[in-house]
């Protein structure tokens, strides 16, 4: 599905350069829950970032369906994002003026509205669909990232330390959730915390930015 | 169940209605400031083409330097001029000044003949005469409605009198009548002008059978009498010397407005510059969940177009309704001319919106040049 041939991510930082990847060569299974685990700057949201094409490689490839990203333009990187994966981000970020079923919305057709309230009623956000943002809790803000990464049914799902700016226990509910729902899809889950990572399939053990080992569950 | 799509550019203006309205507010002041000062100041050239629009329907003609000249005038007029003559009246002239809406104006009381002064008010499409017409050498005039609201005259009142220096004759000239008219007229009787008004000279006066003709008429006579001693009247004399001299005001004019419209656009782009520094997040989300920044700039521009088109359609109302309130209270009550509707003071605003747009386009274009949707997904750009 998703597979990287010894990607790098360099760049100059005030004049010393640093390496976000090294060489890092993987592959995203179909249905898969990957889980990259590894210490701050050890450059697992790099990772996260080459592999969903936010970032391109300063060497090597990423490729999605047999698909080199490095050979898209930025339009063509874009409309892939919007059709096939799907982003849970460390804060959630939401559209304060519109509600949370509007956000969850964002970047899935109308078709999808029939799908969001059995969804919202499965997030325990039945009741709040109407809110908007900044009635809502951080834990409920998530939820609402959540439903927005599934509603498009993607192929893929990255989330990119999704449980950083919550408590464990609403950590853990919104891991739950992104696993309930992603259906057939991949899974691609960034964190520092293993414990996040008990459903995951496989798990990354990232070093900077190389990959020191691979977990088989 | 149906939803707007989120994403509409109506939906973000409905929204965020507390950042729309500032935008849509200096719109529509920028466009009421401009319509109003441009309608206000094309009030006074067509108030001129008003006030003395029933010189649209005769030739004049006096002599210079020499009274005597007139009825050699008269008969040059009858044996030269291109299109048949229908009628051609000699008048005696009085002066009286109306009021402007910046100041007094000069006007002129026509003496005329009971036959000439009735045949004159036909042609100046009269529909109705309150009162009479004036006596035979009595200090007597028919004046028409503008001017009665104009000079704040009814029947009974003096148009002239011996204490009045606007409008100075020997004795009170009474209003015995009023005619119903939009035209501005004033009608004394000839043998009482002669008498009693300075200096003694007849005026002539040459009236073609149809408008079309009367333009030829006006024409020629402007040609024929050059380098004589004769000073022609004709309306499109009036109209062209109008025009020329506040040709020099409707430049002033555009430099105010183009400067106005420079100011207006600088503080709407420094409006929408702050604004969109504000949806950083949503711009790098959005980015990061994969629309490209052709839907983004796209999208931002129309919501652009939106309140910009709103702004301006809001303002023409809003100065259409002040104007409209301006011409009710100021401008009838003195026989103003001012148009409420005036397309060419809506013409003026155009560029305000176009203007806008332009910076708005730039802004947005700049913004995105070099936008990085990770680095504001990663908490780096906000």
């Amino acid at each position: 599905m998703i597979r990287s041939d010894a990607a790098s991510l360099r760049y100059v930082d005030h004049g010393r350069e640093v390496v976000a990847c090294d060489a890092v060569s993987l592959e995203v299974q179909k249905g898969e829950f990957l889980g990259i685990l590894g210490p701050s700057g050890s450059g697992k949201s790099s990772l996260l970032y080459l592999l969903s094409g936010l970032k391109s490689p300063t060497s090597g490839r990423v490729l999605v369906n047999d698909q080199d990203m490095g050979q898209m333009t930025d339009a063509e990187r874009a409309k892939l994002r919007l059709s096939t994966f799907g982003f849970v981000f460390q804060q959630p970020f939401l559209l304060g003026y519109l509600s949370a079923v509007e956000n969850a919305l964002v970047g899935s057709s109308q078709r999808e509205l029939d799908r969001a309230f059995p969804l919202f009623a499965d997030l325990g956000l039945g009741e709040k669909m109407l809110r908007r943002p900044h009635e809502l809790s951080g834990g409920e803000k998530q939820r609402v990232c959540v439903a927005r990464a599934i509603l498009g049914s993607p192929d893929v799902i990255f989330a990119d330390e999704p449980t950083a700016a919550l408590d464990h226990a609403n950590g853990l509910a919104v891991v739950q959730l992104l696993n309930k729902h992603r259906g057939e899809g991949s899974l691609v889950m960034v964190t520092h915390d293993p414990t996040m990572l008990e459903a995951a399939d496989r798990v990354l053990h990232l070093h900077e930015g190389r990959v020191e080992r691979v977990e088989t569950r | 169940m149906k939803i707007r799509s989120p994403l509409s550019a109506d939906v973000y203006l409905r929204r965020n209605i507390g950042k729309t309205i500032p935008l849509v507010a200096v719109i529509v002041l920028a466009v009421l400031l401009i319509s109003s000062i441009v309608a206000l100041l094309n009030s006074i050239p067509l108030s001129i083409r008003t006030i003395y629009s029933s010189t649209a329907e005769y030739l004049g003609v006096t002599p210079r330097g020499d009274t005597s000249q007139t009825p050699l005038y008269i008969e040059d007029m009858k044996q030269n001029a291109p299109v048949p003559i229908e009628r051609m009246v000699v008048c005696r002239a009085s002066g009286c000044m109306v009021r402007s809406i910046v100041g007094p104006w000069p006007f002129v009381v026509l003496g005329l003949n009971r036959e000439d002064a009735e045949f004159y008010l036909k042609r100046q499409k009269v529909e109705k005469l309150i009162g009479r017409m004036p006596e035979s050498g009595k200090p007597e005039a028919v004046i028409s409605e503008p001017v009665a609201r104009n000079l704040k005259l009814k029947l009974g009142s003096n148009l002239q009198s011996p204490t009045n220096p606007d409008g100075y004759s020997p004795f009170p000239v009474k209003v015995v009548g009023i005619a119903q008219t939009d035209r501005w007229l004033m009608i004394g009787d000839i043998d009482y002008q002669k008498a009693n008004h300075f200096p003694p000279v007849d005026l002539a006066m040459a009236y073609a059978a149809t408008p079309d003709d009367q333009r030829k008429l006006d024409a020629w006579a402007v040609k024929h009498f050059k380098g004589k001693r004769a000073q022609i009247y004709t309306f499109a004399q009036l109209d062209k010397d109008t025009s020329k001299n506040f040709a020099v005001l409707y430049a002033i004019l555009n430099v105010i407005i183009a400067t106005l419209v420079v100011v207006i656009t600088l503080m709407m782009g420094l409006l929408i510059n702050i604004y969109q520094g504000q949806r950083l997040i949503e711009f790098g989300l959005l980015q990061a969940l994969g629309f490209t920044k052709r839907q983004l700039i796209r999208r931002t521009i129309l919501e652009s177009a939106w309140f910009i088109a709103i702004g301006w359609i809001l303002g023409i109302g809003m100065a259409y309704l002040a104007l409209l309130g301006v011409k009710a209270k100021l401008m009838n009550p003195n026989a103003w001319a001012l148009l409420a509707f005036d397309k060419m003071a809506f013409a003026y605003t155009v560029p305000v919106p176009i203007a806008i747009l332009i910076v708005a386009t730039f802004t947005v274009l700049l913004r995105f040049r070099k936008f990085d949707p990770v680095g504001v997904v990663e908490r780096r750009l906000v």
